[in-house]
This record gives structure tokens, C-alpha cells and sequence, in this order.
């Protein structure tokens, strides 16, 4: 049944223009931070480190949150637009399902631009001249964290579209999500905020270090919150009137 | 023109626009104000302290205003699309005329959320003690400096918004244009790129620079500094309004609805 829902979304999204956003995304702080890392190499010394926060710094505090506020708003308002909330919710599926499915293409949109993330960081750092190998351990576990931490704040974003029924709002909120999460990681509050994960997953700040809190904390913060999000997101949806 | 602004007022009446406004303006200036002005560099902070928001605030406008303007074009230009209502306005009164019309309240709110940002700055500053008077010179190219490309990035989001149906289109270029904005910031040597990019305005337009700090010493030899104005970037940037401005009048006017 989920497949069969996710499979409709992506067919709802097809020819859709909103993931290309996704793809040139990265390709600016790969390129302004490249170009900033190569400026400042006397003061960034710590390699593929230093370049890592160059492209993945702002990324995560600002821009993948829009990024997401808009994706989410995205799928939400493909139902809000010519009354399809009633078709969806007259079709023979449970409708909590319906939110999971949304909740999967946002996640499967993350993941996608994180790996499009590191494969410019990769590249970049090639051509920079970096003459230490890659830290792809490394950079597997700030991808995949970064995703489980987008995963949590897409949960949201869906929750809030779902409820506002504007485009544009939800991304303001998405914004101020991201800049809460700045305030909260800069009070050592990262790990627990929903919109800091992001940024914490991705270690942006201080890549050279692991998560203060370790993996296996950060992982269950981000299962516990997604648990709640999806519960509320499937109760909202089924009490939604037509 | 007045009833088409007024027109304006009613359609956007209960919809939280300017509210929305407001709590974006309140996010942008709780974000720039907040910080520690006490401890050892408590009487430098004091002494350049209109200086050093000169220095700073560009940077947060970047982040704000670009989105600001996004916010309000998008939901200002959508109420229109959601009840296919161009089809019947654009029946009784000129198309050009609505395209006016939508800028101009939108523009409006815009910059007096600007306007109200920069007030507010200004009396956080005297309430916190900075010493010495208001530079009201530097004040009042600083409030030029941040109305000049907030509003053009407003024309260009209003032209989008209102050509393409799909919001999402609008508020992804919007968001992709602000983050080159915002990087360009930190990039002085691509001068040519920041008065090219109208994202990259407020960077090319920012005035004072901050010398002498570093990681080691913080603070300590840290001073403040004019740099002049960039009249070709401010001209450059006036020009791009009115291209962008005529080029979205005209193709909404020719645009089949």
C-alpha cells in the first residue's frame, strides 16, 4: 500500500520543477566556498575540514531548511489546489499512510541532494589541489545524519503545510526553524532541537570532531522525534475534515 | 490607482500579510541585534558601535530581506491564482495597471518593514549607551544602500510571482538568488560578480570594513573603517530594477490568461 502511495506522489511529481532546485543548490557553496577556502587558505589549514564547513556551513543553517519549507509546501499544495484533499481522502487507503508518503519523497529528496552534496565536495576538493585523502567515512556519516536530521525537520514542515494552507508561509517558518536551529546549537542545544539536527548531523561547525553526544544518541533523538512527527502528521490527517 | 490599491488592501485583508511581514522584520532584528556587548570589549563596542552595525547589518539583510520580499510577493501575486482572478480583473481594469497596482502595496510593506528594521537598530543602538551621535550621513546611505536592493528584488520576485502560476518556481529562484547573495558577501575580491548579481547588492554596497581583527588577538587591534560608496554597483543595480521592472510589466501584459 505505502509503495503504491509513494509511487502516486512521484507521479504527482513528475515534470514537477521543484527538485531542480535541489540540484543547483549545492552547486553554489561548491563553488562561492571553493572559491572562498581558496581565498582564505592561509587561515583555513585543516584541509578537506575547513572545506567541508566552506560548502556545508550555510547550507545547513539556511538553505536546506527553505529548500525543505518548499518541497514540503510543494506536496501539501498539490492537494490543496483543485480540492484533490477530498479524492485523496476518499481513496481506499489508510490515511495516515498518504502523510507517510509525502513524508518519503521529502526524505528521499534530502538524501538525494545530500549525496549530490558530497559528491561536489569530493570534486571540489580534487580540484583545489587537496593533497590529503578524502575523509569518506567522514563523509558518509555527515551525509546520512545530515538526511536523519532533514528527515525530522521535513516531518515538520509537512505538519505545518498541512495545517497552513498558504505557500509561502510555511517557508518563512522554515527560515525562522533554521535560524532557531543556529540559536539552539550555539547554546549547545543542537542535539535535541528539531531544526538544529540538520546542521548538527552534517557537523558543519567543527567537522574534525564526532557529535558531542555520540552517534547512537543523536540517531535515537532523530527515530523518537520522527516516531512523534508521523503520529501527529497521521492523527491531523485522519481528523481532517472534507 | 488609489482604487486599485485599495482593491489591494481589501483582497489581502485576513490573510496576514503584513503580519507576516512584521514577524520576519521582528526574526531579522532579534538575529541581528542579539549578542554580548559587555565583558573586556564592552567600551569598544561602545565607542563604534554605530560603525560596527554598519559593518554587520548587511549581512543579515542579505539573509532577510531577499526572503522578505519572496514572502510577500508570493502570497500578494497567489490569492490571485488560487481563484483564477486575473481572468476577471484583468477584464475591468488594464493589465499594466494591476501589475503597478500589486508592486507598489507590496513594495510598500516591504519597505516599510525595512524602514521600521533600520528605526528599530538605531534606537536598540542609544538604548545600549553607544557613545557619541547618531552619523546620520552614513545612517541615511545605509537606509538607501538596504531600500535600493530590497526593492528591486522585490520587482523581480513580484514578476515572477505573478508570471508563474507554480509559487514554487518563484520562491526556489528567490532562495537560490539569496544564498549567491549571501556567499558573494563574504567574497570582497568578486566585486564585479556582487553588482552583477542583485542578490549581491548588498554586499557591493556595504560601506565600512572591518580591519585589524583576527582569531588570536580578537579584538584588541580590531578598528572600523569607511570605504567609500560604490555609485557604479548603486547605478548598475537602479538599472537592473528598471529593465527587470519593464521586462515583467511587458510579458504579463502579452501573458494569455
Amino acid at each position: 500500500m505505502l509503495c503504491k502511495l509513494i509511487r502516486a506522489e512521484q507521479m504527482k511529481l513528475k515534470r514537477s520543477p521543484v527538485w531542480l532546485a535541489f540540484v543547483i543548490l549545492p552547486i553554489i557553496p561548491a563553488v562561492m566556498g571553493t572559491l572562498n577556502y581558496r581565498f582564505n587558505i592561509e587561515i583555513l589549514q585543516s584541509e578537506w575540514y575547513s572545506l567541508w564547513t566552506q560548502h556545508s556551513l550555510f547550507t545547513a543553517y539556511f538553505f536546506l531548511p527553505v529548500m525543505i519549507g518548499i518541497y514540503c509546501s510543494y506536496l501539501m499544495r498539490m492537494e490543496s489546489n483543485h480540492h484533490n484533499w477530498n479524492r485523496v481522502l476518499t481513496a481506499p487507503v489508510p490515511r495516515a499512510m498518504v502523510y507517510v508518503a509525502k513524508l518519503f519523497c521529502a526524505v528521499m529528496m534530502i538524501l538525494l541532494s545530500e549525496i549530490w552534496i558530497g559528491l561536489l565536495f569530493l570534486l571540489s576538493g580534487k580540484l583545489v589541489g587537496m593533497t590529503a585523502a578524502p575523509p569518506l567515512r567522514e563523509l558518509v556519516i555527515w551525509c546520512a545524519f545530515g538526511t536523519l536530521g532533514g528527515a525530522v525537520m521535513a516531518g515538520i514542515q509537512l505538519l505545518i503545510s498541512l495545517y497552513i494552507r498558504s505557500f509561502a508561509l510555511p517557508v518563512g517558518l522554515a527560515l525562522a526553524g533554521g535560524i532557531s536551529g543556529l540559536l539552539f546549537l550555539a547554546k549547545d542545544l543542537g542535539h535535541i532541537w528539531p531544526y538544529s539536527l540538520m546542521a548538527y548531523g552534517m557537523n558543519s561547525n567543527s567537522p574534525q570532531e564526532l557529535l558531542a553526544t555520540g552517534y547512537a544518541q543523536f540517531v535515537i533523538t532523530c527515530l523518537v522525534y520522527l516516531a512523534l512527527i508521523v503520529l501527529a502528521g497521521s492523527l491531523v490527517i485522519q481528523r481532517r475534515e472534507l | 490607482m488609489r482604487r486599485l490599491l485599495r482593491c489591494e488592501y481589501q483582497k489581502s485583508r485576513g490573510r496576514w500579510i503584513f503580519l507576516t511581514a512584521l514577524a520576519l522584520t521582528v526574526m531579522a532584528a532579534v538575529f541581528a541585534l542579539r549578542g554580548d556587548y559587555e565583558g573586556e570589549n564592552h567600551l569598544f563596542f561602545m565607542e563604534n558601535g554605530y560603525l560596527m552595525y554598519l559593518y554587520q547589518l548587511p549581512m543579515v539583510n542579505a539573509i532577510f530581506f531577499p526572503l522578505l520580499g519572496m514572502v510577500v510577493a508570493s502570497r500578494l501575486c497567489d490569492l490571485e491564482h488560487k481563484g483564477d482572478n486575473l481572468k476577471l480583473l484583468c477584464t475591468l481594469a488594464e493589465k499594466g495597471r494591476i501589475f503597478d497596482a500589486k508592486l507598489l502595496y507590496g513594495l510598500s510593506i516591504t519597505l516599510f518593514c525595512v524602514c521600521l528594521y533600520w528605526a528599530v537598530c538605531l534606537i536598540t543602538g542609544a538604548l545600549l549607551g553607544f557613545i557619541g551621535p547618531v552619523p546620520w550621513k552614513l545612517e541615511l546611505m545605509y537606509l538607501l544602500f538596504t531600500l535600493t536592493p530590497t526593492a528591486v528584488i522585490y520587482v523581480f520576485q513580484h514578476s515572477l510571482s505573478l508570471l508563474v502560476k507554480n509559487q514554487a518556481v518563484a520562491l526556489c529562484a528567490g532562495a537560490l538568488g539569496e544564498f549567491a547573495g549571501l556567499f558573494l558577501m563574504f567574497l570582497p575580491q568578486l566585486q564585479w560578480l556582487r553588482r552583477c548579481l542583485i542578490w549581491g547588492a548588498y554586499g557591493a554596497l556595504q560601506f565600512v570594513g572591518l580591519f585589524g581583527w583576527d582569531k588570536d588577538t580578537r579584538w584588541a587591534n580590531a578598528g572600523f573603517e569607511l570605504l567609500g560608496y560604490d555609485w557604479l554597483a548603486f547605478a548598475l543595480l537602479c538599472l537592473m530594477g528598471l529593465g527587470l521592472y519593464l521586462l515583467g510589466r511587458n510579458l504579463f501584459i502579452r501573458k494569455e490568461l
